[in-house]
């Protein structure tokens, strides 16, 4: 064993964009101590600091620090998913943040730092590693749930949020403990060759271990029952943080998820985990979306519809095989791009952060902002999965897989789902557009950034939903650099 | 600049894509222009719309109606791959039939554009946008062949169908769009996992992975698909279903009510005109021909449905005090009426319901048209608010009784074609379903003309219609290509039954000619 201590070029350049955006974090921490006036460029910093960031993932994909650390294809799916993630938050948070004298450079260094954090968890092939970037973006995201510290609801959302992440880091390493103490590794290579020299994988032990594995993950991912989280945060949390709370990691945490499976089970899926994601996926479709029809605050209903739609992407994990995870990462990024564009027009519709979200304060909103309110009626309906949205690419494939593997259940539920979440989703379109407004909104503009942000969002959900093409290409050869 | 000779062939090759996009074309237009610049809003709608109808005669012109079978598709299909990597593809062709409908459709655009100008509309840039998306849907949904693609044309239309009747329908418009959606969105959720699956099988036992109606329809009728019979049943009923809804038949009718009652007089002429009959096209088009061992099976269930309806419909109709609701229920049982002929499975009767669904679609949306002019004026459509107006709206009053008469299948307009031919073909199926359906079209014929005898004759006791002005320049205009129609295709409708007679037999043929027990 070489070990972690020597170190090349070529580990370093592996971990490239992490370490960037990390040194870029604290480089914003300082200038805010020390260059206050220096704020209004934040932002701008942060934007050039992402495309430095991509520029630098380019690298050629291979296997880093002794195999501790792996980037493929799939890596590279995921470091773009969480800086477009991260570039969107940052354009949509600009206006609000500088409005509530909120935008100190912490802010974006503690998006820049969960990124980092999460684009390492994706690219660990060691689960201590994937620990350690599993830690490192969700402390992150703990101190940016209490942004407004101020404001009751956002205390309580951080404070919420930190002890059941905490509960559900120490599951993770409890799993990983006991993976370890049974084949006595944590590198995910050398687990699937234990395996395969015999090592059952029913082995009762091993199986404990995963499970605390996967509850940790869907703890992340808001799967029903691990969801309790979701509604209080999505609410306390800044709007345009919640933007990015609710897209990056979850895919994250859900490539991970698809990374550990395909290795502990490289022969399939069989019992007891494909009736357990089954069941994870139903539950959270049935319960998110009947849940969401009852909630009268936006945010809480978009909590409860993250729920559910990320029981659509459990049935991609249950289907478990190719064209499924191919499936799962399209709808993952339709799901991102979606996802912002309503967080940030709900942001941008709201009476601000420290207020809370009715729904009713969007009545006529269409004409008094019409471009806000026509990216978030975009967004809905490509939430519900109406083509020609981003949205209906994802529920196609992932329902496409499920109906190929046999998994009828998982389809109709998922269906029925739809036509559930059809109700709510179609009540904001209601309220923005054919109810007569309830207040006035003083000559509102929209900033720049933010509209910059709507016309990428828009351009996404449309351009992929009627040519998919480079999308469904790019998650094609993200699952086939799968470890097989 | 393109040189001639390739912009003629990107139209002759492509023509169809021209088409179904030129209406969206016209939309985007008119997101760049200004609410308040009323008549280049009305330009633009009328320039797109127009086009497209134009476009649409050129297809018509181009199709040759003598080729029989699928090959009917082959001189105009576009075809690319969408997205390959699951088969699916970018593949559009007409047939009579679909061609049929596709003119219907532009036509009964350009005219409600045209209607929607004599009246005053709020919001005008977004209701001319609406209804030229939802023309982009509806041609979409007629020249698709791929699956896949077909679905996603036939969920675009549900969108600017929900904004058109939430935003500028009536007081209790809310409820029926969401009941519209609803109804709509089942039914089509669940055609979805249909296409799913039949695309699995049909990989599974041919090896070829695709969507394409021209590889399922000769897969299905040679059997080489081998779905058993539990999934061919589960299938039509998947397909079947969503068409049913959309037609709409009897028990799944109560969305159609609410929705044309609420909706404002465009959107219930287009959904009349047009939507409802995506219904019946659905079945020729996909269910029938693709489960046609199902469709036989299910014949008689499906026969006893739609009788239910053209009484069921026609009974109601007659109740009703509200226009139109009545015209709506007229519709259940017309509609009805036309499944009954596709499904008595003869030459004769879908030929009569293909003529029906371009019958039913100009009579009833004029009569729509022409109580919508009414209700333009006097904001109500009780029929206890009018009584003896003729003397006061002798045009409109002209108009809309030659509409009714076409409605109730008066010899020499055109109803009468379809009507005559549907009973004909079904009396050869089965004499008692003839007998019943006859009965309804009595029913009809008496709702229809104390309709028109209790709003237009009679002693004009309502002060308020006193001042009633006649209908204006543009609605007349609108009416009056439609009224022409009624009654040249009433005189002479062989040009259509021509037109259709080769898909008509294709269908037939594929359903095994025994479709009735």
């Amino acid at each position: 064993m070489t070990g972690f201590l020597h170190v090349s070029p070529a580990d370093l350049a592996t971990v490239g964009p992490e370490t960037f955006l990390c040194v870029l974090g604290i480089a914003l921490v300082l200038l805010d101590a020390f260059a206050r006036s220096l704020r209004p460029a934040f932002p701008y910093i942060t934007l050039a600091g992402v495309a430095a960031a991509n520029f630098l993932g380019g690298y050629a994909p291979g296997s880093a620090f002794a195999g501790a650390i792996e980037g493929s294809e799939l890596t590279r799916f995921v470091d773009l998913l969480a800086l477009a993630a991260v570039a969107l938050a940052t354009l949509g948070a600009d206006a609000l943040l500088s409005r509530d004298k909120r935008n100190q450079g912490e802010f974006y260094a503690l998006l820049l730092w969960s990124a980092a954090g999460l684009m390492l968890m994706v690219k660990g092939n060691d689960l201590l590693v994937v620990f350690i970037g599993l830690e490192m973006m969700s402390i992150a995201l703990y101190v940016m749930a209490a942004w407004y510290r101020d404001v009751p609801e956002a205390t309580e959302a951080g404070m919420k949020y930190f002890l059941m992440g905490a509960f559900a880091s120490t599951f993770f390493l409890y799993g990983l403990a006991t993976v370890y103490g049974r084949l006595g590794s944590t590198r995910l290579t050398t687990l699937k060759g234990a395996l395969a020299n015999g090592e059952g994988f029913s082995d009762p032990m091993l199986q404990i271990g995963l499970l605390a594995i996967l509850s940790a993950l869907a703890f992340k991912i808001a799967l029903v029952p691990f969801h309790a989280w979701a509604p209080d945060v999505y609410q306390g949390m800044t709007t345009p943080a919640v933007a990015f709370l609710s897209t990056a990691p979850k895919a994250a945490a859900v490539v991970v998820a698809i990374k550990v499976l395909s290795t502990l089970a490289p022969a399939g899926l069989g019992e007891p985990w494909r009736p357990l994601l089954s069941i994870l996926a139903i539950l959270s479709i049935l319960f998110g979306n009947i849940v969401a029809l009852a909630q009268r605050d936006l945010k809480r209903m978009l909590a409860y519809s993250g729920i559910a739609q990320m029981g659509y992407v459990a049935i991609g994990l249950a289907t478990f095989d190719g064209a499924a995870f191919e499936g799962t990462l399209v709808f993952l990024a339709g799901y991102l791009a979606t996802n912002v564009a309503a967080f940030l027009a709900v942001a941008a519709l709201s009476n601000g952060e420290k207020e809370p979200h009715p729904l009713a304060d969007l009545a006529g909103m269409g004409r008094q902002r019409p471009f806000a309110a026509s990216v978030l009626t975009l967004a809905m309906l490509s939430l519900t999965g109406l083509p020609p949205t981003v949205g209906f690419i994802g529920k196609l494939l992932v329902f496409r897989a499920a109906v190929d593997a046999g998994l009828f259940t998982l389809a109709l539920v998922g269906i029925f789902g739809s036509l559930v979440s059809a109700g709510y989703y179609l009540r904001v379109v209601y309220y923005l557009w054919m109810k007569e407004p309830s207040r006035e909104v003083a000559a509102p503009q929209e900033d720049v950034l933010s509209g910059a942000a709507y016309i990428l969002l828009t351009a996404a959900i449309l351009v992929l939903g009627v040519l998919p093409r480079p999308l469904l290409d790019m998650a094609r050869a993200a699952v086939q650099s799968l470890p097989r | 600049m393109l040189d001639s000779s390739t912009s003629i062939q990107w139209l002759g090759a492509d023509i169809l894509t021209t088409l179904v996009f030129l209406p969206s074309l016209g939309a985007l237009v008119l997101l760049f222009l200004s609410n308040e610049a009323k008549n280049a809003i009305r330009a633009v709608g009328l320039l797109a719309s127009g086009a497209t109808f134009a476009v649409s005669v050129a297809v018509l012109q181009k199709f040759n109606p003598a080729i029989a079978g699928l090959e009917a598709f082959r001189p105009l299909l576009v075809d690319r791959p969408w997205i390959p990597r699951f088969g699916i593809r970018y593949l559009m062709g007409v047939d009579g039939l679909s061609l049929v409908l596709v003119v219907l459709t532009t036509l009964l655009t350009l005219l409600v554009l045209v209607f929607s100008f004599g009246q005053s509309i709020p919001k005008l840039r977004g209701y001319v946008a609406a209804f030229l998306i939802l023309e982009t849907g509806m041609i979409g949904s007629l020249v698709a062949l791929d699956a896949i693609l077909f679905y996603v044309f036939w969920e675009v239309m549900l969108v600017p169908m929900y904004f058109i009747i939430g935003i500028w329908g009536g007081k209790r418009r809310i409820y029926a769009t969401m009941k519209f959606v609803l109804f709509t969105l089942a039914g089509s959720l669940l055609m979805f996992v249909g296409i799913l699956f039949a695309s699995g099988v049909h990989a599974r036992t041919t090896g070829i992975l695709t969507f394409s109606l021209l590889e399922w329809i000769p897969a299905a009728s040679s059997g080489v698909w081998g779905l058993t019979g539990t999934q061919e049943a589960l299938l039509f009923w998947a397909f079947a279903l969503a068409f049913l809804v959309k037609v709409p038949l009897w028990p799944l009718h109560t969305w159609l009510p609410d929705a044309h009652v609420e909706a404002p007089t465009g959107g219930s002429i287009i959904l009349a005109g047009v939507l409802l009959k995506l219904g019946t096209y659905g079945l020729l088009r996909f269910a029938i021909p693709l489960f046609p061992g199902a469709a036989v099976r299910y014949t008689p269930l499906i026969a006893v449905l739609a009788l239910i309806g053209v009484v069921y419909g026609a009974w109601v109709a007659a109740a009703q005090k509200d226009m139109k609701k009545l015209v709506a229920y007229s519709s259940v049982s017309h509609l009805a009426l036309v499944v009954l002929g596709i499904f008595a499975g003869n030459v004769t009767a879908v030929s009569g319901a293909v003529m029906q669904m371009v019958g039913h679609g100009l009579t009833t949306g004029l009569l729509f048209l022409l109580v919508g002019v009414l209700y333009e004026r006097r904001h109500t459509r009780e029929m206890a608010d009018y009584g003896g107006i003729a003397s006061q709206v002798p045009v409109t009053t002209t108009l809309f009784v030659i509409a009714m008469l076409g409605s109730v299948g008066l010899p020499g307009l055109n109803g009468f074609v379809g009507e005559f031919l549907i009973l004909a073909g079904v009396f050869k199926a089965n004499v008692v379903w003839a007998a019943i359906a006859a009965t309804g079209l009595i029913l009809g014929a008496i709702y229809l003309l104390t309709l028109t005898q209790k709003v237009f004759w009679g002693p004009n006791r309502v002060k308020a219609n006193l001042g009633l002005t006649d209908i204006n320049a543009w609605e007349f205009a609108a009416a009056f290509p439609m009224i022409v129609l009624v009654v040249v295709l009433g005189v002479w409708p062989q040009p259509v039954l021509d037109l259709v007679r080769n898909s008509v037999e294709t269908v037939v043929q594929i359903a095994a000619v025994r479709m009735v027990p």
